[in-house]
């Protein structure tokens, strides 16, 4: 699950991220940064969330339990 | 009605933009109802009138190199004649730059770009099919402009509009061809355009007629395709409720 935390920095255009980061502090966080997150969960974890599921999940940890827990169900 | 063994190829046709004027032309028209899937096309068959023909074409148009066979096959097996093609289907997926991928510009303009044209193509091929009268692309109100995350999506239906051009100047005055370029519409591709409240929000004000639904687009290809538009080909016709010229800020 590294890949989460690096594809989420190149995303998020910073060095790194940590699980306690809030989305919507990081300087690059817009509606865009937020298509291209659901498009490289979609792409590399096979599991589908919305921009509303993003807001609700706060932060990158909280996101990343999401991502895990779908990609579970699935 | 156009004569009785006359058919309208409306590709497409299991959802959305595609479904709604399958179900309206079916009033009027013989139709062959092309999608991907057989239970939808099914259920889009039982949605139309029964009084008229109902073919079911199912094929993924992303499959460029069997297009042309599967089609000609279709329409010699069955003596179908095709005077009309309402090109509905189509490929739709947001990405930003950084995350878009080679299948999905692949994928854009194999269902939106190639296919139309691929199709265009048999269905004027003399031995084929000698009855095409009218051609109608559903393109976008995005084919003029730009948006973020649209590279993939109006890049094809840029393509698609310049396919159009180029097809009616080449086959009149036999056939004419124009393409129809929808707002968003709430259907199946944009589920999560609509799905997002915010956007939603955003989208409403810049609207000055209010959303648009499937019927509306309907009504400018039923006159499009009929001979009502004899001296018109080669045109882009925007139904967006006023979206594109809209720039209030």
């Amino acid at each position: 699950m590294e890949k989460f935390e690096s594809g989420m920095a190149e995303l998020l255009e910073v060095d790194t991220v940590d699980a306690s980061d809030v989305l919507e502090g990081f300087e690059a966080w817009d509606s865009l940064t937020s298509l291209s997150i659901i498009a490289f969960i979609d792409e590399n974890y096979g599991v589908s969330v919305s921009a509303n599921d993003l807001v609700a999940a706060k932060t990158v940890g909280g996101l990343k339990d999401l991502v895990l827990t779908k990609a579970k169900k699935a | 009605m156009d004569g009785n063994k006359e058919y309208i190829l409306i590709t497409g046709a299991t959802s959305g933009i595609g479904c709604s004027i399958a179900v309206n032309l079916s009033r009027s028209y013989n139709l062959i109802l092309h999608g991907r899937d057989e239970e939808k096309l099914e259920k889009t068959k039982a949605l139309c009138d029964q009084g008229k023909h109902l073919v079911l074409y199912r094929a993924d148009l992303a499959a460029s190199g069997e297009l042309e066979s599967s089609l000609a096959g279709l329409i010699t097996e069955q003596g179908l004649q095709i005077a009309h093609f309402v090109h509905c289907a189509g490929y739709m997926k947001m990405l930003p730059l950084k995350v878009l991928t080679l299948e999905t510009i692949q994928r854009s303009f194999a269902v939106n770009v190639i296919a139309a044209t691929l199709i265009v193509k048999v269905l004027t091929q003399r031995k084929v099919n000698n009855a095409l009268k009218s051609v109608v692309f559903i393109s976008s109100n995005i084919s003029n402009f730009g948006a973020k995350a649209f590279s993939a999506y109006a890049g094809s239906k840029a393509a698609l509009d310049a396919v159009m051009k180029c097809l009616a100047v080449e086959l009149a005055p036999k056939v004419r061809l124009n393409s129809v370029l929808p707002g968003a519409i709430p259907t199946e591709m944009t589920k999560d355009i609509f799905g997002n409240k915010e956007v939603v929000d955003r989208m409403l004000a810049d609207y000055p007629l209010g959303m648009g639904e499937a019927g509306d687009i309907f009504e400018m290809v039923n006159f499009l395709i009929s001979d009502k538009s004899r001296w018109i080909t080669g045109q882009q016709f925007v139904v967006d409720g006023g979206r594109s010229i809209n720039l209030s800020a």
